[in-house]
């Protein structure tokens, strides 16, 4: 690094225009070009270099002291050089023999790690080579100083394309050595153009400092798309590797003639006629028929792990003529150089197969090279989520969507679903709110119709989301009597959280397992995916808010949430369902009450006992008094309408019941007394010291929280801002203050304080003009303070007991706004809300599966996934982007128990438990984060058999350890002598499936060209373009070497 | 476990001269000194007798540790048994405690594991915690001896000091002690403190399976 800095000093010496160099922070210069233009800013370095071999001798002169602390990007791109120079690639590479045919397979790679940090960011810096059987330097001396690099020369080697278990780097571009940059385990991406960029320049000067020839590449965007950037250095030369990583494919590149196109627009050669271009091509098809077997759905919470839309096996060939039987892949390689550009057009059509020439019995070469089962791990889960992010990112409100399903009649299935929600819904109530006799009454008629419709499962699934979501309607129904199930309910909600689930709830802040919310995050999944996907969504909601809303109105209280106030640790949605709890809890409890009055009103003469069998009252509501005030019943009110008035009172709620002011002689005057507190008499009287019943506080949720800590905190630091607060916080001690004055006529602040803050009445013994020691007490100072809060307080309270205080919690008015807000909800919302519940569910279920299986590597994973969910999912902001990865991670581990539950029982029988447990241990992920199990061929064969006698969808991806072992090649006799015969002819007949124009699941394009490029005095450089087309993917990666000398 | 790091690095449009804030909150029985001891750090200043703080409280001080401007909230809450519920609801959110006994206070001392339950129920996972026993010039009226003190927080994993708002000692120290665990947690949790990177180290590695390194793709 020091060299090339010292290097660009003299540049800028020698040269006025870069003066701006020697500027303070010339490396903020630096940085800023490089990432504003890399390839500017490299070959710079280059010609800069050049100039620099002449100004050698003068470099000593120029010594510069000033930047001894080197910046970060410094001390990366030297930490990278020390690497370099540590795994000895330094110098010239070139010169060694071109590979073997079929070297890369048979031969061993080997790699090397190191972590490299760039300031705080965790780098894996790794290099990767083949191998080699013979001595490296053989004649390395005799080298021209001109040849190139090694993997320029591998770039147009044909002798090992398509490698079958290569680093995907290998089989684009056919390296054999190389050095990878990757972003450490806990790091980011690197997304970013400019991050890119800087890392790209780093190594530019690396490889340029330390002569090194072997090409170095960065990953960059997300690990799955398998995103590389490189670059190679030569003396004289350069080789960019790039890439493009597409989801899709588009149209004009699907056929070979599109992909010419590319490539010669990149050579970016004038010169006609073209330089013939090398053209290789394999196809990898994949066993469809295996997947003809609907999977049904299952309700979700249970196992869904069941269907995978066009999974299959996928044999690979490499040339021979001698396997008739090779089931699925052709791997077609056209090494013809006449093939362009005189090829046909008919030929160039279809790289997309089923109308070129390209097919299966057409190909030239034939060679049973090895066996690969591949997977499509659309497991089922994994699509579960995507659809569900989709919503996250949709921005239409409920009505709206709504609106658009009834005048569309297109979405037939998702207008079923809502209409039978409704009636599901609704018959499950034991009276119609009025909003539900609106929808009942608006949609007879078409609910009649499509009932018959509908099949007979989609109806029962449908039929089961009310209940399931509500499972105490049903028990409504025949008991007419739920009202007494809320500790029931809770109890379950309880009782069926283990410890683990219970950490795991409060990691991601989603809802304990089973909770209503859970259960509404599960059946929205369920929904969104199999009937309708947003519209259905849209109503699901709409359809539950009602019942929220009727629930409210009819005091049932919400079925599956723990009771008590919001559980802070849980998300935002379940909170609000359980304040809502508590506000059905209290205006019930005050309802009741006031019921409970009036009904002993009527029979004021009859006994006490007879009035509690009347009405079941719950036991919380028993603290009543007959006392009444005036102000409480007004008759022909009805009891809901009682919440709106401005003077609410609060009814207390206390668990022993108040101690009857009948009891106490004497100061009838006392109301609302609790018990008595330890035995204490007033200061000014014999009378016992009561604590009063009291008002609890509010129940809050964390965004009302929020609220509020926002607004005192806004009131500042000064003393006036304290006061402030302190009085805005007030009221809870006023109620206490003029329950207890009511609770204790003739009582004093001193009582209170006794009660209230023991600590702040100082007991002292203090002897009296007899002698006797007496126990005097007295306010603490800071309770004497004068005009402090607490004696304020004292002075306005009034003497009321709780029952009749305004009340603090206004659970009419909170229960409203819970309302409005769920109504506000939009399905995006609502899908955001739930993220951590069902991230949580996919957690839980793959955790269930893998204890059955007991895969180390996966039980990583999902640590290691959960980690960081939970980081992600804490407020304030959700990175979608990052949630997706997670989701990603999921479905791969998802894949991995499933390859395993799925595949080892066939081993029970025929193999001993020694073997699977080896078997468990070898599944491991690959580079790319996949798994894989590696089981021996015979094995294989042997499970095959079972498999297919079965014939069980798979998800599963193999491979064959043993085939892979022996040197890439083995016999197809050898093979088939391991299969059963029927299975042989099943495979035969799938290769008829392939000629009847079976897509290729895979199709790798790789070309490649030398073109003299400038003037007839530069070298010949190559190009060699790869490309995959997939039914997911798209990549395109190009390898264009440039001369940097220029004449 | 890293729940925090979301807002670790968040912050207030309004105020852009810091680089981190933190919540903190102090927390234990009625007058043990809560107030005094805030009030000693964010302002340095000493009252014999504050009013008994209602529901809650709080200052501002922002200081320069390891180059960075971190801001510090600092919530002072009532100790008395019914504000509990109050006050436990701010505990979400709290990145550090300061928990604090009294030490001429046996009642206040024997508290201390009851709060700390509490944080353990209402607060982050990561939130960090200091056992501090105020009123250390009192030495003539102690009954909590300094290796109880110790003992115990010990035993509940948190640090401790003995601090005297009054004499002044040790009530930065506390502080400054609290922002460096906070900090330390931050950024274990940033790079290594995933499970990601220990959980490997317990587990097997996945590279040292016998399995090749590479495999192709379904390509």
């Amino acid at each position: 690094m020091k060299k090339a800095y010292d290097q660009n000093m003299e540049m800028a010496t020698n040269d006025n225009d870069e003066l701006s160099v020697l500027t303070p922070q010339p490396f903020g210069e630096w940085l800023k070009m490089l990432c504003a233009s890399q390839p500017q800013a490299d070959f710079w370095f280059k010609s800069m270099e050049l100039d620099l071999l002449i100004l050698q001798p003068e470099s000593e002169v120029f010594e510069i002291t000033d930047f001894t602390t080197a910046s970060e990007w410094e001390r990366f791109v030297s930490r990278v050089e020390e690497m370099l120079n540590d795994w000895k690639l330094m110098g010239n590479s070139g010169g060694n023999m071109s590979p073997e045919k079929g070297e890369y397979t048979s031969g061993t790679w080997e790699e090397k790690s190191q972590d490299i940090n760039f300031a705080d960011f965790k780098f894996y810096i790794t290099h990767h080579f083949l191998k080699q059987k013979y001595g490296k330097d053989d004649g390395k001396d005799k080298l021209e100083e001109d040849t190139f690099p090694l993997a320029m020369q591998d770039l147009l080697c044909m002798n090992n394309d398509f490698p079958p278990r290569a680093h995907c780097l290998v089989r684009w571009y056919g390296i054999r050595e190389f050095v990878v940059i990757s972003p450490g385990t806990n790091c980011e991406a690197i997304i970013s153009e400019s991050k890119c960029n800087l890392l790209l320049s780093s190594i530019s000067i690396s490889l340029a400092n330390s002569g090194c020839q072997v090409p170095v590449f960065v990953q960059i965007q997300q690990k799955w798309r398998r995103m590389y950037a490189g670059e190679c250095q030569g003396p004289g030369v350069r080789t960019d590797f790039e890439m493009v990583h597409l989801r899709k494919v588009p149209n004009q590149y699907n056929h070979l003639s599109g992909l010419l196109d590319i490539f010669k627009s990149k050579i970016g050669c004038t010169l006609s006629p073209l330089p013939p271009v090398n053209i290789a091509i394999r196809f990898t098809y994949i066993l469809q028929d295996w997947q003809q077997y609907s999977w049904p759905q299952q309700p979700p919470g249970r196992t869904y792990r069941t269907e995978d839309d066009g999974g299959g096996v996928s044999f690979r060939t490499v040339p021979t003529d001698s396997c008739p039987d090779c089931i699925i892949c052709g791997l077609f390689a056209l090494h013809d150089e006449v093939l362009f550009p005189h090829i046909a057009k008919s030929m160039l059509v279809g790289v997309d197969a089923q109308h070129s020439q390209l097919s299966p019995p057409q190909v030239p070469h034939h060679r049973f090279q090895r066996l690969v089962l591949t997977e499509r791990p659309q497991a089922q889960r994994g699509s579960f989520y995507c659809y569900f992010f989709r919503i996250c990112i949709c921005k239409e409100i409920v009505t709206s969507v709504l609106s658009r399903s009834t005048v569309r009649s297109g979405g037939k299935k998702s207008m079923r679903m809502s209409l039978l929600l409704e009636v599901k819904f609704h018959n499950n109530r034991p009276e119609s709110s009025c909003s539900t006799a609106f929808w009942n009454h608006s949609l007879k008629k078409p609910i009649s119709n499509t009932l018959h419709q509908a099949s007979q499962g989609f109806t029962e699934m449908l039929t089961q989301i009310p209940l399931y979501l509500f499972p105490d309607a049903a028990v409504e129904k025949s008991s007419d009597n739920s009202k007494d199930n809320t500790a029931q309910s809770n109890a379950w909600g309880k009782a069926d959280q283990d410890k683990n689930d219970n950490n795991l709830f409060l990691q991601l802040k989603s809802a304990p397992s089973d909770s209503l919310t859970y259960r509404l995050a599960l059946c929205v999944c369920l929904v969104n995916y199999n009937h309708g996907g947003l519209r259905a969504v849209a109503h699901l909601w709409q359809e539950f808010v009602l019942e929220l809303r009727y629930r409210w109105e009819n005091n049932y209280l919400i079925y599956g949430l723990t009771g008590g106030p919001p559980d802070l640790r849980c998300c935002l949605l379940h909170q609000k369902l359980q304040m809502l709890n508590c506000c059905i809890e209290r205006k019930r409890a005050r309802d009741e009450a006031r019921k409970f009055l009036e009904g002993s009103k009527e029979r004021e003469r009859r006994v006490w006992g007879g009035c509690q069998n009347v009405r079941p009252v719950p036991e919380s509501s028993t603290a009543m008094t007959v006392s009444t005030s005036t102000k409480e019943v007004s008759p022909g009110k009805s009891w809901d309408s009682w919440s709106d008035s401005d003077d609410e009172f609060f009814e207390c709620l206390s668990d022993q019941g108040e101690i009857e002011v009948a009891h106490t002689q004497g100061e009838s005057k006392a109301e609302g007394r609790l018990h008595p507190y330890n035995n204490m008499t007033l200061l000014n009287s014999m009378e016992p010291l009561y604590v009063p019943v009291t008002q609890e506080p509010a129940p809050m949720t964390e965004d009302l929280l929020e609220e509020q800590s926002e607004v005192l905190a806004k009131l500042g630091t000064s003393a006036e801002g304290t006061h402030l607060r302190a009085r805005m916080q007030s009221a809870c001690l006023l109620s206490d203050m003029e329950s207890f004055k009511a609770a204790n006529p003739g009582c004093v602040l001193e009582d209170f304080v006794r009660w209230y803050s023991p600590r702040d009445y100082m007991k002292e013994e203090v002897a009296d003009e007899r002698g006797n020691t007496v126990l005097k007490g007295e306010l603490s100072a800071r309770m004497k303070i004068p005009g402090n809060m607490w004696v304020e307080a004292w002075e306005t309270a009034r003497v009321t007991p709780a029952r009749r205080q305004r009340r603090l919690f206004d659970d009419t008015k909170e229960a409203e706004k819970v309302l409005h807000y769920l109504a506000l909800q939009k399905p995006a919302d609502l899908t955001r809300h739930l993220l951590p519940c069902i991230l949580h569910a996919a957690i839980l279920k793959l955790k269930e599966e893998e204890s059955i299986e007991d895969i180390p590597s996966v039980k990583q994973s999902i640590k290691q996934a959960t980690c960081q969910a939970s980081k992600l999912l804490q407020p304030p902001n959700h990175d979608y982007k990052k949630l997706e990865c997670i989701q990603h991670m999921l479905r791969n581990e998802e894949h991995a128990v499933a390859v395993t539950s799925d595949i080892l029982p066939s081993f029970t029988v025929a193999v001993k438990d020694q073997v699977i447990r080896e078997a468990r241990k070898r599944v491991v992920s690959d580079t790319n984060g996949r798994y894989v199990i590696i089981i021996d061929v015979k094995l294989l064969a042997k499970m095959l058999a079972r498999r297919l006698e079965k014939v069980l969808p798979t998800i599963l991806e193999l491979e064959t350890h043993a085939l892979r072992d022996s040197a890439g090649a083995v016999p197809v006799e050898e093979f088939k002598k391991c299969l059963p015969e029927r299975i042989i002819t099943y495979l035969n007949e799938q290769k008829l499936g392939v000629a009847d124009g079976n897509p290729p699941v895979a199709r790798l394009v790789l070309g490649r060209t030398t073109v003299k490029k400038h003037s007839p005095y530069t070298k010949a450089l190559e190009d060699r373009r790869f490309c995959m087309l997939n039914v997911e993917r798209f990549d395109l990666s190009g390898a264009p070497s440039t001369s940097v000398t220029c004449f | 476990m890293a729940s925090a790091t979301a807002t670790y690095g968040q912050k207030e449009s309004s105020d852009q001269n810091f680089d981190y804030m933190f919540k903190i909150l102090i927390i234990g029985n009625s007058s043990v000194g809560k107030t005094s001891f805030l009030f000693r750090y964010a302002d340095d200043s000493f009252t014999p007798a504050f009013v008994s703080t209602v529901g809650i409280d709080f200052k501002v001080k922002t200081i320069y540790r390891n180059d960075k401007r971190i801001k510090l909230q600092i919530w002072d809450t009532a100790g008395q048994e019914r504000y509990r519920t109050i006050t436990t609801a701010y505990y979400r959110g709290a990145m550090g405690f300061i928990l604090m006994y009294d030490i001429t206070n046996e009642e206040s001392f024997n508290a201390v594991q009851d709060w700390s339950t509490q944080i353990k129920t209402y607060s982050w996972d990561n939130a960090q915690v200091l056992l501090v026993g105020n009123k250390c010039d009192m030495d003539d009226e102690r009954v909590v001896s300094g290796d109880r003190g110790r003992q115990l927080s010990e035993h509940l994993g948190f640090e401790f000091f003995e601090a005297s708002a009054k004499d002044n000692i040790n009530v930065k120290q506390t502080f400054e002690r609290l922002v460096d665990i906070i900090c330390e947690k931050m950024s274990e949790s940033l790079d290594a403190g995933d499970p990601a990177v220990t959980g490997a180290k317990q587990g097997p590695q996945l590279t040292e399976q016998p399995a090749p390194p590479h495999q192709d793709c379904a390509c």
